[in-house]
């Protein structure tokens, strides 16, 4: 007769420390692969830049009545964050499962989840140094527009932000390599540059662009942020729309991660 | 049926081997550790004092993907402190098997304990004495080999000092590298420092030296020996047969799903039915009489003074035995037994060998 041993006890290290552990980690790799990054960083306030400056003396119907350049400042304060949620995190994410990091931290008894939570963390802070680095830019070649409402640009690009976060977790969970992440990324992003609010104003696109337009998840997020900086229209359609799609991308990153665990 | 190894079995069988597999005496962990547990009390033990307690336990394993059936009704039991080998052909669920035990992989039925717990129900708690190396696993490329052994050694829960694990598994030199400019070798000695880096009583090593040239996969060898050495059991699945021939204590061949053979390697190789051939050369004028006539000599056959005697187990000695009598010492005398190698076909017969 054999016996079968039993352990007495286990060592388990808290949820917290090791998020801020693995979160501490992809923060340090990043110093070291921000090449493919680069591009998130410099396409929206090359963009600005260039928009900004020739839609300067705009101020009719096509801009909501808005000067050009107050637009556009305030709008590219909210493309960062589809830039580095759908161009960087999907392809981080992708890429360790592809290469087998997924399978060899969770062989050390790490949660899936901690992983995901310190490619978001990281891929949070990135968006805020992004959107920085738009005010940055702009503040000394155009000025910065007052801001009419702190709390509600603050507030509108927080909820932007978690909401593109979990669409770009979805995105990495959804595909199998870094690759397929890298083109889906592009290819969800571009459109959502381009009519969501970083492209040509709303009152010059044509009725099926401003269809698209309205079912983009990036087109609440700039239409809040600018409308609460420069007070120009009622943040509650465009927040509810982003909270909506922040529980339609969760619901979809628990049905990807479901199919994930069932492999 | 693989069940746990017999100690009477296998000192009659495989007496240098016993001597190896007499684990160190592990060094006790505060409230952790079998050694400390309920258990071990009533465990049986050899003369050596050595404990024959059973820490894996699985049987009527059966999994599948989609309609075809990977696993079915597998059943193998490991002791503590032997190293326990898993060979297969490519296909043969030999990976699916271990990620089951440990609970990476959801199992269609089956009993599985893992130190006596539950491998998907008490993951969570089996994770901190479990160490493991999976195939096809990686670690990111810019991350350097002591971050990598400091941030492992965290989420363990700081048991083990990372800075005299990269001294032990000699990577203290490489503390700067990046993963991804390390050589395989390299590699494998940081993965296994990471598989241990939370103290493990059970270490799976999943195709550990697959890939390295001849001198890394022996100096994985040795690190492997060095493992069980230290006080853990270690599962080692592998495709080469030398080295589950060199390193494992028993091996289980599974084929179709199924373990078709559990034991020793030296049992293992005693099942093939192969003949054994001895091979020498006659210098000018050297005539060694009637070999043929020796017990067990099935064919005797010669190419220019080249002769090759095949027979069975005991042909060699009897060969040697009678060219000595009549005045001829071959120089290049050499003897071609059966492998683990030929068993191993004889066993899988049906599939390409991996």
């Amino acid at each position: 007769m054999t016996a079968v041993t039993r352990p007495t006890a286990s060592r388990p290290v808290s949820p917290l420390r090791a998020l801020l552990t693995m979160t501490g980690m992809e923060a340090r790799l990043l110093t070291r692969e921000w090449a493919p990054m680069l591009f998130a960083f410099v396409f929206p306030p090359m963009m600005m830049l260039v928009l900004a400056g020739v839609f300067a003396s705009d101020n009719g119907p096509e801009f909501l009545g808005l000067n050009g350049t107050d637009y556009y400042i305030a709008a590219y304060l909210a493309v960062p964050i589809s830039a580095m949620t759908l161009i960087g995190l999907p392809v981080a994410l992708a890429g360790y499962r592809e290469r087998g990091v997924l399978r060899r931290l969770s062989a050390s008894g790490q949660s899936q989840l901690t992983v995901i939570g310190a490619q978001v963390l990281v891929t949070a802070l990135l968006v805020v140094l992004g959107a920085g680095l738009v005010l940055a830019v702009a503040a000394p070649v155009y000025g910065l527009p007052p801001v009419d409402d702190l709390a509600g640009v603050v507030g509108a690009f927080a909820l932007g932000a978690g909401m593109l976060l979990t669409l770009g977790v979805a995105l990495g969970l959804a595909v199998g390599t870094a690759r397929s992440a890298q083109a889906l990324g592009l290819l969800l992003f571009m459109p959502m540059w381009l009519l969501g609010g970083g492209g040509p104003p709303p009152g010059v696109m044509t009725g099926p662009m401003q269809t698209i337009a309205d079912f983009l998840p990036l087109t609440p997020v700039t239409t809040a942020v600018r409308d609460a900086w420069l007070g120009s229209g009622d943040l509650g359609e465009p927040l509810l729309l982003t909270a909506a799609w922040l529980a339609g991308g969760l619901v979809l990153v628990a049905a990807l991660r479901r199919r994930r665990a069932r492999e | 049926m693989c069940r746990a190894v017999r100690l009477a079995r296998l000192e009659g069988m495989k007496p240098q081997t016993l001597s190896r597999t007499a684990p160190q005496s592990r060094p006790p962990t505060p409230g952790a550790g079998a050694d400390h547990g309920p258990g071990l009390a009533t465990d049986q033990a050899d003369s050596a004092g050595r404990a024959t307690d059973t820490v894996i336990d699985v049987r009527g394993l059966t999994k599948t993907y989609g309609d075809r059936s990977v696993i079915r009704g597998l059943d193998l039991s490991v002791s503590r402190g032997e190293i326990f080998g898993i060979l297969g052909p490519n296909g043969a669920g030999k990976t699916t098997t271990v990620e089951a035990i440990q609970g990476l992989r959801r199992v269609d039925a089956g009993h599985l304990r893992v130190l006596g717990l539950d491998p998907f129900r008490d993951r969570q708690r089996l994770r901190s004495q479990v160490g493991s190396q999976l195939q096809s696993s990686s670690l990111p490329e810019r991350l350097r080999v002591g971050e990598a052994l400091r941030t492992f050694a965290r989420l363990a829960g700081d048991v083990v000092d990372w800075r005299e694990a990269l001294d032990t598994w000699g990577l203290t030199s490489l503390r700067r590298s990046a993963f991804g400019g390390l050589s395989g070798g390299e590699r494998q000695r940081l993965f296994i420092a990471l598989a241990l880096v939370n103290d493990p009583q059970v270490v799976f090593l999943d195709e550990l030296t697959q890939g390295l040239d001849p001198a890394a996969r022996r100096e994985t060898w040795a690190l492997i020996r060095q493992i069980r050495d230290r006080g853990a059991t270690v599962v080692l699945v592998s495709h080469y047969m030398d080295e589950v021939e060199q390193l494992a204590d028993r091996a289980a061949v599974l084929h179709d799903g199924r373990i078709t053979a559990c034991d020793t390697p030296a049992n293992l190789v005693a099942l093939a039915d192969g003949a054994v051939r001895t091979r020498f050369t006659l210098r000018a004028g050297e005539h060694p009489g009637r070999l043929d006539q020796l017990p067990g000599v099935v064919l005797v056959a010669r190419e220019g003074r080249r002769t090759e005697v095949v027979g069975d187990r005991t042909t060699p000695v009897l060969v040697a035995a009678e060219l000595a009598r009549v005045g001829i010492l071959p120089e290049d005398l050499t003897v071609v037994r059966p492998s683990l190698e030929d068993v191993f076909v004889q066993l899988t017969s049906g599939e390409v060998a991996a």
